[in-house]
């Protein structure tokens, strides 16, 4: 096989092919790239529900008229069965608010002893995007577990606390803290501890289960009757969606605007994505099309010799596999170093990525190495099929 | 392969042709095992045709070629590079050397192949050839007539049941076209081979069973 190469390696181009090699690396570290990105970022989304776009609070509209009216703002059955049967809509939950007093105050030591008024509201636990064992309750507990969104954590930490000095608390140090909390209503008035289980970006309001929120209106609330929902929870498939504007639009519905647009970050990143990949596909197709032409260029300029060593007796296979090898082994090349260069580049931004949220945890290459070994072995089948092929041309004395 | 028969075999471009008088163009011919031939031709009578019709190298022919009584236009390519491996040895008019390599690479390279000849019947021919230092010399520079002698080395670095020589003497002179001979005869006959010779005019002196006019 010495001799065969020594003498089918005459004619082949360097430059032709160092040209085929780098327009290829870049195309397939640009594929790589992309899914591994893709992939990466969707692992970030699940971490952090402020990326999660699937999410739409939605209430109606406080005018003039509706303030005094009261009861107009609420959702009726019948409009929240509407919304669920949109096709957009994947799923929808109601708040239910508390229909009872609360006051609430932290039992510490030098902690600013202050107590407040506040309210509680729950969601269907689906809807909960802080994932915790503690989430539950059961009537009897004198514990109630608690949700509090994010942003009151950060209004302390950065506005209340850096101007008054007094020291910043982490997650897990207010998660530790007891809050005591006084419940009235119907009569009676009672003492339970509060526990924060979590933070939640996605909803804007003092959470509690929604087994503790059935069992306290229905023991606490001056009147039994269930208050109708007057902010509503849907999950929807795509949250750029137009006919969801529209919708909301035509029946003065509001909905969180800033999500909407984390919604349509996401959206537009996953077609940046997109795009990138379709470039990278298509740069290495046409590399391969260099590739392709290099190889028949090189058949053409060695097909006497060719002719002569089928003439010999060596058969269409033996004569095709060193161009078949070499196809091959710059493939193979091409995909090793596009995966080194996928390492480096994924390791600057992992570096971003864990600055802006500690808690990342990246996901495995895998997706992308496999992506890679497919494009390898189609390229490859494709390389192979195609010398063959002109080996045989050449048998068939076609050429 | 005991028998190659030609049965009415003829170029598709002498099909309009009235005036083909031969001994073997629309003819029933059968060259056997073991016998040697000598077929003679005038130029332009289709001598390198007959060698690539049997070679498998071209298929614009009518009639049938039969190996064995299996006729040729149905074998797959394995069978042909069987057949060019194993059962058919070819000295081409033209040679169809690599220039590139050296000569001694030529031969290497279909004996590498076959693995047929042991290294030192390859040096003894070139020996007897006298051209035993041009060994490492490029095939391109060579002299056809080295050329020629380097090419039956080579067509005999494999075991076959025929020997096909189309004009192998054409540039040798009377010693060396005898050498030739006999290196070819003693290899047939080692091989219990066939032989079948062509020539314009000046023929390499064998031991003939027939001689048919092309």
């Amino acid at each position: 096989m010495k001799l065969v190469w020594k003498l089918l390696r005459q004619h082949i181009s360097i430059p032709q092919f160092l040209g085929f090699f780098f327009a290829n690396l870049v195309g397939v570290a640009i594929i790589l790239l992309g899914v591994q990105f893709y992939n990466d970022y969707q692992a970030l989304d699940s971490e952090d529900s402020f990326m999660k776009a699937d999410y739409l609070i939605v209430n109606k509209k406080i005018g003039a008229i509706s303030s005094i009216a009261g009861k107009l703002n609420a959702f009726s059955e019948d409009e929240m069965e509407e919304l669920k049967d949109e096709p957009f809509v994947e799923n929808i939950g109601a708040f239910t608010p508390s229909s009872f007093n609360v006051r609430a105050w932290f039992d510490v030591d030098g902690f600013a002893n202050f107590s407040t008024e506040m309210f509680f509201e729950s969601v269907p636990d689906a809807f909960v995007d802080v994932k915790s064992d503690a989430w539950t309750y059961q009537e009897g507990d004198t514990d109630i577990p608690i949700i509090l969104p994010k942003n009151y954590l950060d209004l302390y930490n950065f506005g209340y606390a850096q101007g008054k000095g007094l020291p910043k608390l982490s997650e897990g140090i207010l998660g530790a803290m007891k809050l005591k909390i006084q419940i009235a209503g119907n009569g009676s008035v009672d003492d339970y501890d509060g526990r924060i289980v979590g933070f939640s970006s996605r909803l804007n309001t003092i959470l509690v289960p929604e087994a503790f929120m059935r069992w306290a209106n229905g023991r606490y609330a001056n009147d039994n009757t269930m208050k109708e929902p007057t902010r509503l929870i849907m999950e929807v498939n795509n949250p750029t969606d137009a006919r969801i504007a529209s919708y909301l639009q035509e029946r003065d519905y509001e909905t969180d605007e800033n999500k909407l647009d984390a919604s349509k970050t996401t959206f537009v990143l996953r077609i940046i994505v997109s795009i990138v990949m379709v470039i990278g596909l298509v740069i290495s197709a046409l590399s391969f099309y260099i590739l392709m032409l290099s190889v028949f260029l090189l058949v053409q300029k060695n097909s006497t010799k060719l002719e002569n060593l089928l003439l010999i007796g060596y058969s269409p296979s033996k004569v095709s596999f060193p161009y078949q090898a070499l196809t091959i082994g710059l493939n193979v090349l091409v995909l090793l170093l596009a995966v080194a260069i996928l390492l480096v580049v994924r390791s600057i931004y992992l570096g971003l990525f864990e600055n802006f949220f500690p808690d990342y945890e990246a996901p495995s290459i895998l997706p992308a190495l496999l992506v890679g070994l497919v494009l390898l072995v189609v390229v490859s089948a494709f390389n192979v099929v195609a010398v063959k092929n002109k080996v045989m041309s050449i048998w068939k004395r076609k050429s | 392969m005991d028998k190659i028969q030609l049965i009415h075999t003829l170029p598709d471009v002498f099909v309009n042709r009235n005036d083909v008088v031969s001994d073997v163009w629309n003819q029933e011919v059968t060259f056997e095992k073991g016998k040697i031939y000598l077929v003679e031709a005038n130029s332009g009578t289709g001598k390198s045709s007959l060698c690539s019709f049997i070679y498998g190298y071209r298929h614009d022919y009518q009639g049938q070629i039969l190996f064995d009584g299996e006729d040729v236009s149905r074998y797959t390519v394995k069978q042909w590079t069987t057949v060019r491996k194993k059962h058919l040895a070819l000295l081409w008019q033209e040679l169809r050397m690599f220039p590139e390599l050296t000569a001694m690479e030529n031969v290497d390279i279909k004996n590498k192949l076959t693995g047929f000849q042991k290294k030192k019947k390859i040096k003894e021919w070139f020996e007897m050839l006298g051209i035993t230092e041009k060994m490492n010399t490029k095939m391109g520079l060579m002299s056809f007539g080295q050329q020629q002698r380097v090419a039956l080395i080579r067509s005999l670095c494999q075991p076959f049941d025929f020997l096909f020589v189309d004009e192998p003497i054409s540039h040798l002179d009377d010693t060396n076209a005898d050498i030739m001979g006999r290196i070819m005869t003693e290899e047939a006959a080692r091989q219990g081979a066939g032989i079948i010779a062509t020539s314009i005019g000046k023929h390499i002196e064998l031991d003939y069973h027939a001689v048919l006019n092309l």
